[in-house]
């Protein structure tokens, strides 16, 4: 048993340990000397080495593997160092690998790990509506007072409520406010950049005076940074309200809000006339809810007791809260909320990044193994002189983890780079930093470890047992690289294909000569009638536009993000996602989505139900839709009346959507949407449209949107994708040819005599090339098929990133198999044209 | 790997068990502090030259030793004036050399009994 004071004693011999060794050299000299003053002349012989005499003493105290940790550390930095090519090529291949791996952990850190800087951030949870089949991110602000009101668990509740198209003095480009409960600031320790924040008894009540806080950024751009802004009235929707101050330059707000305008929640109705929000209404609404837990209470207790206040709420509305509804709380305190589909694409993410680094240590692993065969003088020598095998491999081990270690820091920098030029391109939020925190620290340490046994172990134990020379571990490694190679090659190709299908591919609907008009009139405070009256009017009047071709309403703006609404069925066992739209009988000809089978709506029509021929082909293979009934996603009593042609207007990406059209009737009129199809370039209607609304009612300020460009910068992104997972392709595969040019390069040396003789004994140089390059075709075709099926199983996750393009596509597949023959035949034949070009007497005299 | 490597064998060369020689030294230390030599030289004496206490056990034995606290080391001057290490018994090694004693006793005891009786 090892007592405390034990561990002190040697603790404290670590520190002292220097002087300790010398005490003891002198102490046994001086033992060495007395014995042969006593006349044992013998002694200075029989003593033995007293170095080792000395290491033997010294073991009492455990800490001699230090001294041997350091002694094989330095002999792998001389080894390295004496081959600085060797080194150089292992360590960059490393630190891809490795780089590329830290980069991805970095962003999923900032992203998911990371608290936001605000107050006390592990308690704050996101509440959501959620029931087994239905979902939605917002609530109405009177359940939400009644959760917060009722709630023990939850020592405060924060609402926000995002709202664009607001109007800043007069200026063209409209702004996105935040409309938030007064502790929402008070809640997060917000400091202000300049003046004050939102307070909730000074600014939060229906008569208090109405004001604004700016963002950094608005203040920034609009005001100069003048400090002197404070304290000033300016007019937001015509409503004049004071500066009261600015909020911070690196702003944490939940979310990843990032509005131009903040305004307390009760005023809402002031800078929005006849704004309906606060008012009680059932259970759907607006705001976004967020809470922070009372001490000591965890997440699950507060779904508990939310639970609870659920049952109650549906005494008070039972038509709104859903068939077992509940409240779910996830934490909230931090840049992303995690739901199922960013986990999916985030595991998808890193497995491909995974599988460089797999590539690259199977590319390190073969260069490893070929060099254990130019040392084998070496480690043959080493042997003789009497190391054991536990030895030679410790120390190749140590060599390996050195090489490692050296990866693994060039790949955080390079990694640390990668970020810094991403975050400045992607908009990242100002508090984040590229610099890595002790998360990616530690995950850097434990991959280079991974990444030190991946590559390292094999050829270790096969060198210390001097079996390098056997092949199949080699041929192992290489069809490893050539199956993940494969794997990311087919997936870049897949997303290359996507994102020019997205690009050139005809979505199924007309983009070009549309455009959105938002005159947002629900939150205005319209009424179905007046909606109705208003909609008529700007109908006429944009109709009277020369170049206006048509005029339609609906629920959905195609290729928006703002109130989309999608329904998960299970139609005949598969999970199908469909896109409820409102619409009015123009809607199909604007979009110019064609009419398969049927009619079309007569307007305001009841019980009539179009739904696209994806829709129909799921639900009734092979029969006749029209006239039936139970349209999955419809109503009761709903008949389908038309078929459409497929048009992924609310998801691009995912080609298994499928949609469903309802007429839009008076009470839907307030929350529609008008899309205006024009015959020519549709670009300058903007203020025209615009100054159309504000005749017939000042107070609006829409948003106007061209469809091609939600288009444009959807499909860029699709092609961002595209671009960063075919780098990470390309990177597999250059790293797979580096390991196949080394491989080829070593077997001919290696083989030189051999070839040789048989070019001597009269062999052609093509039967010799195909011998030396037979040893590799085995792995590679073995791994090509790997790498395919693999790709076949594991790509049906991307199938809702797409765009269409079926997981199967052939052309990716055999676009990245016969890439990789390509490199292969390129590096192979680059080092084996060496053995054709052989000298045969010269290589035979060396020998 | 380990933190702490124990000496591969507890049987040193000199074919005595290691725990009796600790006993061996902690007995001599407690007439007085002495050096590395003087406590070798001390048993090969009091044992008639019987017991021979190489350099090689006697020297892991007193590590281990002053890693268990049974004595403590301090400089002096030898008997040629050369500084040298003295060790000293503390009161752990004082109650480890009966607690030793006691067990050796008893075992020689046990022995004795059987070689009487059988």
């Amino acid at each position: 048993m090892e007592t405390i004071l034990e561990m002190l004693r040697r603790i404290g011999y670590l520190l002292t340990r220097n002087r300790r060794r010398r005490e003891l050299e002198s102490e046994m000299e001086f033992h060495r000397e007395m014995s042969v003053r006593a006349g044992k002349p013998e002694a200075r012989r029989s003593f033995g080495n007293p170095d080792r005499l000395q290491e033997q003493a010294r073991e009492a105290w455990g800490w001699t593997w230090i001294d041997r940790l350091v002694q094989d550390l330095s002999y792998a930095a001389r080894t390295l160092r004496r081959s600085p090519g060797f080194t150089l090529t292992a360590v960059m291949v490393l630190a891809i690998g490795i780089g590329v791996n830290i980069t991805a952990f970095s962003l999923f850190n900032m992203m998911v790990l990371q608290y936001l800087p605000i107050r006390d951030p592990q308690s704050i949870v996101r509440l959501q509506r959620r029931s087994p089949d239905a979902s939605t991110n917002s609530i109405s602000y009177s359940s939400m007072m009644f959760y917060r009101d009722h709630a023990r668990t939850l020592s405060a509740v924060m609402g926000t409520f995002g709202l664009g198209g607001q109007r800043l003095e007069e200026d063209m480009e409209s702004k996105l406010a935040y409309y938030v409960t007064g502790n929402y600031f008070q809640e997060l320790g917000t400091r202000p950049e300049v003046g004050r924040l939102i307070d909730a008894a000074r600014d939060d009540t229906p008569a208090a005076s109405p004001v604004v806080v700016l963002s950094y950024g608005l203040w920034q751009r609009r005001y100069g940074s003048d400090t002197g802004v404070v304290g000033k009235v300016i007019h937001i929707n015509g409503k004049p309200a004071t500066v009261i101050g600015v909020t911070p330059y690196a702003l944490a707000a939940l979310g990843s809000a990032h509005p131009d305008l903040w305004m307390p929640l009760q005023k809402l109705p002031y800078f929005l006339d006849g704004n309906t929000t606060l008012a009680p209404t059932g259970s759907s609404g607006d705001m976004e809810m967020w809470g922070r837990l009372a001490p000591g209470v965890t997440a699950k207790a507060a779904e508990q007791e939310l639970l609870g206040l659920t049952n109650e709420l549906r005494k008070q509305y039972p038509k709104d809260i859903w068939d077992k509804e509940y409240i779910r709380a996830d934490p909230g305190g931090h840049d992303q909320i995690l739901e199922k589909d960013t986990v999916m694409i985030m595991s998808a993410v890193g497995s491909l990044v995974f599988l460089i680094l797999v590539v690259a240590c199977a590319n390190l692993g073969g260069l490893l193994l070929a060099r254990g065969v130019s040392r084998e003088h070496e480690i043959g020598i080493r042997v003789a002189i009497g190391a054991g095998r536990g030895r030679i491999f410790r120390q190749l081990f140590t060599e390996s983890l050195l090489l490692s270690a050296l990866g693994s820091a060039t790949g955080l920098f390079l990694g640390y780079a990668t970020l810094r030029i991403f975050m400045a391109r992607a908009n990242a939020p100002l508090w984040m930093t590229a610099t890595p925190d002790w998360r990616v620290i530690l995950f850097t340490v434990a991959v280079g470890l991974v990444a030190a046994v991946f590559f390292g172990l094999a050829p270790a134990m096969q060198i210390a047992r001097q079996r390098q020379r056997r092949t199949i571990i080699r041929q192992i490694l290489l069809g490893a690289q050539i199956a993940a190679s494969c794997l990311l090659l087919i997936v870049a190709g897949l997303l290359v294909r996507a994102a020019e299908h997205a690009l050139y591919a005809n979505p199924g609907f007309g983009f070009e000569q549309v455009v959105a008009v938002d005159p947002d009139l629900g939150t205005h405070g319209y009424k179905p009638a007046d909606a109705r009256n208003f909609l008529e009017q700007f109908r006429q009047r944009v109709q009277q536009i020369p170049g206006v071709t048509s005029v339609a309403l609906t629920s959905m703006q195609p290729l928006g993000h703002n109130k989309v609404s999608k329904i998960s069925n299970t139609i005949n066992g598969h999970l199908v996602s469909i896109f409820p739209f409102t619409v009015d009988p123009s809607f199909f000809q604007t979009m110019q989505v064609p009419l398969m089978r049927g009619r079309n709506f007569l307007p305001g029509e009841q019980h009539a139900v179009i739904i696209s021929d994806s829709l129909a082909q799921k639900q009734w293979p092979g029969e006749d839709p029209l006239g039936k009934q139970d349209a999955s996603g419809s109503g009761p009593g709903d008949v389908v009346i038309g078929v459409v042609a497929n048009a992924r207007m609310m998801d691009m990406r995912d080609g298994d959507t499928v949609e469903l059209y309802h007429a839009a009737r008076e009470e839907d009129m307030a929350d529609l949407t008008v899309l205006v199809g024009t015959s020519g370039v549709p670009d300058g209607l903007t203020p025209a449209l615009r100054s159309i609304a504000q005749n017939l009612d000042p107070k609006l300020f829409p948003e106007v949107r061209l469809l091609k460009g939600e288009f444009h910068r959807e499909t860029q992104s699709a092609g961002n994708i595209a671009m960063i997972i075919s780098l990470l392709g390309f990177v597999a595969a250059l790293l797979a040819g580096l390991g196949i040019v080394g491989l080829v390069a070593y077997s001919v040396s290696q083989r030189t005599r051999e070839i040789a003789i048989r070019l001597a004994l009269g062999a052609s140089r093509m039967q010799l090339l195909g011998a030396i390059l037979r040893q590799f075709s085995w792995p590679v075709v073995l791994g090509l098929i790997a790498g395919a099926a693999a790709t076949a199983v594991v790509s049906q996750v991307l199938r809702g990133m797409l765009y269409g393009v079926s997981n199967l596509d052939p052309l990716s597949y055999a676009a990245a198999i016969a890439l990789l023959i390509g490199i292969f035949a390129v590096a192979a034949l680059l080092p084996a044209r060496r053995a054709l070009k052989l000298d045969v007497a010269r290589a035979l005299h060396q020998e | 790997m380990p933190m702490f490597r124990m000496p591969k064998s507890d049987t040193p060369k000199s074919g005595m068990p290691s725990g009796a020689l600790a006993m061996l030294i902690l007995r001599v230390l407690h007439s007085g502090p002495l050096h590395g030599y003087a406590i070798a030289q001390r048993i090969h004496v009091l044992s008639s030259e019987v017991l021979e206490v190489e350099e090689g056990s006697l020297y892991p034995a007193l590590q281990k030793i002053l890693l268990k606290g049974w004595a403590s080391a301090e400089w002096g001057i030898s008997e040629t004036n050369r500084k040298v290490r003295f060790y000293r018994l503390t009161p752990a090694g004082q109650k480890q050399l009966e607690t030793e004693l006691e067990d050796y006793a008893r075992v020689t005891e046990a022995i004795q009994s059987v070689l009487r009786t059988a």
